[in-house]
């Protein structure tokens, strides 16, 4: 009984008490001076209520000074909940962004687009940048027979370097074939079989001595056998910008190189004590195609071994990708392709503000700046030691200069080897001109030239590199590089610009400022042309995939372990698969020839490999590659079941209504919904050992004041409960059956109710509402400016062409990148 | 900016091409880290062992004779410290070659390996980390011996190959560092940033200039974002000028000839310009512990301007018998100790800022090589000499060892920093402690 009476009293009072109403208050006793939207009244107050203070601050500012008449009137709830509301509704500088009227800004390139931009305006003077042939099959691995990488005995494609060879070679060796010499010897035998042999006792000695060294030679090819050599050459997409550790495992001689041909990131030729792994961290730009290769020698070095031994060896290439675990490079992200070596930007950027869901380069920061400066000496010093390489001149000699990438050598290397590019200073003088154009995206006009190129090589007394040097700083650190559009000209060249920027998250390429200046990126349908063979190109890729993944709002790390006591087989590994898995899922539906959106709802195949599909319950060998299966047959449905969402939104030990519900309602339906006035910790099972997950979620957000949102989201999550913390499908929770009963009230008025997680998903897919919220979340990641801002009627529009294509993706990305590159700036 | 200022912001960032000679002391500079006496170490490796005659002074105590290979030295005989009779005891994996240089600061054996030298068993890097990095840690670990750097690895002429052959410093087990050998990249290492300001600065007036034409073109509400960057890029303008004004006075930026190759015959350019930036290190206090090493173990340059055509390695093998290979020999580590020369010349003419004395007088140099001779491979007197008052040790003598572990001298050159280490490498060489004797 006593037991009983705490939790009446303690539970409603602790979870579901009424907190004093801020916006009543407000409109009570604050609006009458501040105006109904603290927009300020004349002769009262006539200053917006707007500044930076945090909550806190402000409540107790308002429990000092307000109301005016009756200072410290305010209980401090009171004056907590009026500094909550006015924070949310206008004060803060998000609430006063959100509530501006919509308009085109002006932004700076994002971190990811400088980062793209500075490797294409530089990589545009190689051939075969970024490109993705072949791409997915593998690296290509040419095997020698002996450790020093002379005698080719097999060229293959090798789907992943993961390779333990035992004893065994990794091909068959050839028949020894005879050796000229012997040929020579053969027919001096025959000469002399001619001549009749002179003496019995000379042929038998000379027979003796062939024989001796027909052992000796095939003792020295056995002996060779032991010893052999791999190269795998190719090149890596990298999926997602960040930070890659490239790790190498091997008992044997092997080298790395990523991106740059003339420098090993792992050089591990010296094997010592222990170590069998080496790892390098690579900074990588998502979307962009990288140079690989990897030496592997399995021989001892230094000096040749007489007599190699046929000991065991191995070698695995793997990474850890940003969000990953180490595994081996996957084959989809390896090409046999040789692709040139890519200008990377390394130096780190402070991240780019996220404040209304996506990336915005409305705002510049010291560290910002100083990170711009770092990144254009760095450009600098890369464009001249390259240069020779750039101008598509050979330089033979070996330029120690250039090797030591000493070219901030300024006044060193004025001098250089003995045979000079020809015309190098004319050529750069070229270069450069051609550079600054990229790099502003636009041709330029005579006096940017005059003041870009000319002046700055005029300033350096024909010191070409110092020359250079000026005008890639000057031409990096521009406000024509660093700011979009800045110009604001309205013309192709601004178009092109908004284009290649959507889609690609870089500049235009040349085809695009071909058609710029051939002035054919006027109609919306040269434009569209663009955007839809834009949109093959691995960093279009990267970006669509980038989206979707924030549609999904997996783009935060977020904690995925889960208690091993009763999930022991969700290993690190299991949810990098189950990663790898809705990457698989994704991609295959955009690139799938009709790109219908409502398949990535309703689909009911996933994904799964050996590894997950023993822990999900599908019938698969242990070894199994990804494959696609139709799971807990008719259960699931598209990504709101896949077991990647399903054991991201989930805690620990349970499944997690509130966060499944916040995110059908916020990421899919679009629904605004504010976050919760003070922060819960859920209720314990424990402490209801009787309750499901269901109805612990249903009794802790059962007041009134909880409900303004959790009857919303509630009933959209309880439709997931019949799936686990780690996605598996349940049917009963705590010992109780599993209730999967929910429902919607659509904002026509009309109240759907979903028997489970197939039926939700189906009403999903056919949503306008849904559509509505796609629609404007891909036009927001692409476009980086407010749909809004682009006429009140944008967004419908948008929704209406999706409708008219069959809900196809990549058609809806070409009509928004369409709409974004045709739009200028907002000139008020 | 007005343009004359301009122009003596580029002057004071030390840029201008005026080469002055170095003016010792550096009035106005001020040393956070000089309480007490600057101390430095320099270890200067040569390769392939010495031509012992022709090296070891014959007589014991102060009162010695210079032999052929140290005549170089001369000017400088009562700042040395002949060491004979110690001896590389570390065995295990690796060739007496691979032993000489990886025990050689380090001593302590190689990890089993994939290398494979002429004779013994493979072997791997140093299970250890060599005296120099040790010392470094010491210095680096007090704000009053801090430096820049800590430690700089120079090298001329070092193979472009990672292995146990062409190593000698060690931060760790397992943890060689690669001598920078090329001197313009030593130089972007030590004045890089100099000139990359320098270089921002010259573009500044020609970048706010168009800062302000496209401020123009953009309507009131964007512009707010360009005031932004152009403040920005002011306030760049202005510590650019700070940082000239506080870090440049009398300290002159090193000018080296330009275009110099990595190659055989350019090894004396190469050796001098190594030495220009050790000595400006030092007297920039960028560092305080340095090595300096030629080539590598089984180092084969083949020294032409002496009028030796042979590789240094292979004269080594030959017997002591052959006259004209012993000869040669001389020739070379000749050569290593007029290198040597230079340096303590260059050192000893440059005042010590902001102390007493030269560089020199804070200064030692310790000249060694991974062999005690060439043609026997061994580790028994190994060549070692101390030039410098650095370390404080008795110099102006010939002391000589009976077969005693080189450990005991790493552990004294520790010592002599006031680090008192017990043991330094494999502890079985280290019994009897420092030398008593050096001090």
């Amino acid at each position: 009984m006593r037991r009983a009476l705490t939790l009446l009293l303690f539970f409603p009072a602790a979870v579901c008490a009424a907190p004093p109403d801020g916006a009543k208050l407000y409109t009570d006793q604050c609006a009458r001076c501040h105006g109904p939207a603290g927009e300020g009244v004349k002769k009262k107050y006539d200053k917006p209520l707007a500044g930076e203070l945090a909550v806190p601050q402000l409540a107790e500012q308002i429990r000092k000074t307000m109301p005016e008449s009756a200072p410290e009137s305010l209980t401090k709830d009171e004056a907590a909940a009026v500094a909550a509301y006015i924070h949310e509704a206008f004060y803060s500088p998000i609430a006063r962004e959100r509530n501006r009227p919509a308009r085109v800004d002006l932004t700076r390139l994002t971190v990811n687009q400088y980062r793209h931009a500075v490797a294409d305006v530089v990589g545009s003077f190689r051939w075969g940048v970024n490109q993705w042939k072949d791409g997915g099959q593998g690296l290509k691995g040419e095997y020698f027979g002996d450790r020093g990488f002379r005698t080719r005995m097999l060229d293959r494609t090798d789907k992943l370097v993961a390779f333990d060879f035992g004893t065994e070679l990794p091909f068959t060796p050839p028949e020894p074939k005879p050796k000229p010499a012997d040929k020579k010897e053969e027919k001096k035998a025959d000469a002399k079989k001619e001549d009749k042999p002179k003496d019995d006792k000379e042929a038998a000695k000379k027979a003796a001595e062939e024989a001796k060294k027909e052992a000796e030679r095939k003792a020295r090819e056995e002996a060779e056998r032991n010893e052999y050599a791999v190269r795998w050459t190719g090149s890596v997409l990298a999926p997602v910008s960040g930070e890659y550790q490239f790790v190498v495992k091997s008992d044997q001689a092997v080298r790395l190189w990523v991106n740059d041909p003339a420098q090993a990131v792992i050089n591990a030729t010296v094997q010592s004590g222990s170590q069998k792994e080496y790892t390098a961290p690579v900074v990588l730009t998502g979307g962009r195609v990288y140079f690989l290769r990897l030496e592997f020698s399995k021989a001892l070095q230094g000096v040749k071994d007489k007599k190699p031994k046929a000991t065991p060896a191995f070698v695995r290439l793997e990474w850890k990708p940003p969000h990953g675990t180490t595994e081996p490079i996957p084959t989809r992200y390896l090409s046999p392709n040789q692709v040139p070596e890519q200008h990377l930007v390394t130096v780190p950027f402070p991240p780019d503000d996220k404040a209304l869901g996506w990336e915005r380069g409305t705002a510049v920061s010291k560290e910002w700046d100083a990170a711009t400066t770092e990144a254009a000496l760095e450009a600098a010093k890369y464009v001249v030691a390259k240069l020779d390489t750039l101008l598509g001149a050979v330089q033979p000699e070996r330029d120690i200069n250039a090797e030591a990438g000493n070219p901030g050598g300024l006044n060193l290397d004025r001098k250089r080897g003995p045979t000079p590019v020809t015309d190098r200073d004319k050529k750069a003088r070229a270069f450069a001109t051609q550079f600054v154009e990229r790099a502003f995206r636009r041709p330029l006009t005579p006096e940017q030239k005059e003041l870009y190129v000319t002046r700055q090589f005029a300033a350096v007394n024909g010191d070409t590199d110092a020359g250079l040097t000026r005008v890639v700083l000057l031409a990096l650190k521009s406000p024509r590089f660093l700011f979009r559009e800045v110009g604001n000209n309205g013309d192709g060249f601004d178009t092109a610009a908004r284009l290649a920027f959507s889609l690609w998250d870089s500049t235009p390429d040349a085809e695009l400022i071909a058609a710029a200046g051939k002035d054919q990126l006027k109609a919306p349908e040269q434009v569209r042309r663009q955007a839809e063979r834009m949109l093959a190109d691995p960093r279009a890729k990267a970006k669509l995939h980038g989206f979707l993944m924030h549609w999904l709002r997996l783009d935060q790390d977020r904690d995925l372990g889960k208690n091993p006591k009763r999930f022991p087989d969700f290993t690190p590994a299991a949810a990098a698969d189950l990663r790898t898995s809705l990457d698989l899922f994704l991609d295959d539906v955009v690139w799938s020839k009709e790109s219908d959106f409502r398949r990535l709802l309703r689909a009911d195949e996933v994904y799964l490999n050996g590894r997950l599909a023993k822990l999900y319950g599908a019938d698969l060998p242990a070894d199994a590659p990804f494959t696609k299966v139709k799971l807990d047959a008719g259960r699931r449905a598209g990504v709101l079941t896949h077991p990647y969402l399903l054991t991201t939104f989930a805690y620990a030990d349970q499944s997690s209504p509130i966060h499944r519900g916040v995110f059908v309602a916020k990421g899919i339906l679009g629904t605004g919904l504010k976050p919760p006035q003070e922060a819960f910790t859920p209720l314990a099972p424990d402490l209801h050992p009787t309750l499901t997950t269901r109805e612990r979620v249903s009794l802790q957000t059962k007041g009134a004041n909880c409900q303004s949102c959790h009857a919303v989201i509630n009933p959209l999550g309880f439709p997931l409960e019949g799936f686990d913390a780690i996605g598996k499908l349940r049917q009963q929770d705590n010992s109780k059956p599993v209730d999967t009963a929910g429902e919607y009230l659509t904002r026509s008025g009309e109240t759907k109710k979903f028997a489970g997680a197939v039926d939700m998903a189906a009403f999903l897919a056919d949503s306008p509402e849904v559509h509505a919220a796609f629609v404007e979340q891909l036009f927001h990641h692409l476009a980086q400016q407010p749909v809004r801002a682009y006429g009140p009627d944008a967004g419908n529009k948008l929704r209406d062409t999706f409708a008219k294509t069959g809900y196809n993706i990549r058609s809806l990305a070409a009509e928004v990148a369409t709409v974004a590159a045709l739009t200028g700036r907002s000139v008020k | 900016m007005p343009r004359a200022s301009r122009r003596e912001f580029l002057r004071t960032l030390g840029v201008s091409a005026a080469v002055l000679p170095f003016v010792g002391n550096l009035p106005g500079l001020a040393f956070d880290n000089q309480t007490r006496r600057k101390q430095r170490l320099l270890i200067v490796f040569s390769p392939d062992g010495t031509v012992p005659w022709n090296f070891w002074p014959d007589e014991v105590g102060k009162d010695f004779k210079l032999k052929p290979i140290t005549e170089p030295l001369e000017p400088f005989k009562d700042k040395l410290l002949f060491l004979k009779g110690l001896s590389n005891k570390v065995r295990g994996d690796g060739d007496g070659h691979m032993r000489g240089i990886g025990c050689m600061l380090t001593g302590i054996e190689l990890f089993p390996g994939n290398i494979q030298g002429g004779s013994d068993t493979p072997a791997g890097w140093c299970s250890g980390l060599s005296i120099d990095q040790e010392i470094r840690n010491k210095l680096q670990a007090d704000a009053a011996t801090k430096t820049r750097f800590g430690s700089l690895e120079f090298g001329v002429m070092v193979p472009e190959r990672a292995d146990t052959w062409t190593r000698m410093v060690y931060a760790g087990p397992n943890k060689p560092i690669t001598p920078i050998d090329n001197p313009y990249q030593m130089f972007n290492k030590l004045y890089g940033r100099k000139k990359d300001n320098a270089a921002l600065a010259s573009v500044l007036d020609d970048l706010n200039a168009d800062l302000k034409k496209v401020a123009g073109a953009v309507s009131a509400s964007d512009r707010k974002l360009l005031d932004d960057h152009a403040a920005f890029v002011r306030e760049m303008e202005a510590e650019l000028k700070a940082d000239a004004a506080a870090k440049d006075v009398g300290h002159k930026v090193p000018e080296l000839e330009p275009g110099v190759r990595e190659e055989n015959d350019q090894m004396p350019k190469l050796s001098k310009m190594q030495i220009e930036l050790i000595v400006n290190s030092f007297l920039a206090d960028f560092t305080r512990v340095a090595t300096l090493q030629y080539t590598n173990s089984v180092g084969e340059p083949k020294m032409r301007w002496l009028g030796v055509n042979e590789g240094q390695h292979s004269l080594s093998h030959e017997p002591d018998s052959n006259k004209d290979a012993q000869e040669k020999l001389t020739k070379i580590n000749k050569w290593y100790c007029e290198q040597i020369a230079y340096l303590a010349k260059r050192l000893a003419d440059t005042p010590e800022p902001g102390g007493t004395g030269s560089l020199l007088d804070n200064t030692t140099i310790v000249w060694t090589n991974e062999l005690g001779q060439g043609n026997s491979h061994t580790h028994n007197n190994i060549p070692w000499l101390l030039i410098g008052g650095g370390l404080g040790f008795k110099t102006g003598r010939s002391l000589k060892y009976k077969d005693v572990p080189h450990n005991r001298l790493l552990m004294s050159l520790a010592h002599a920093f006031d680090h008192g280490v017990k043991t330094f490498g494999n502890p079985k060489f280290c019994g009897d402690g420092p030398l008593t004797d050096l001090g």
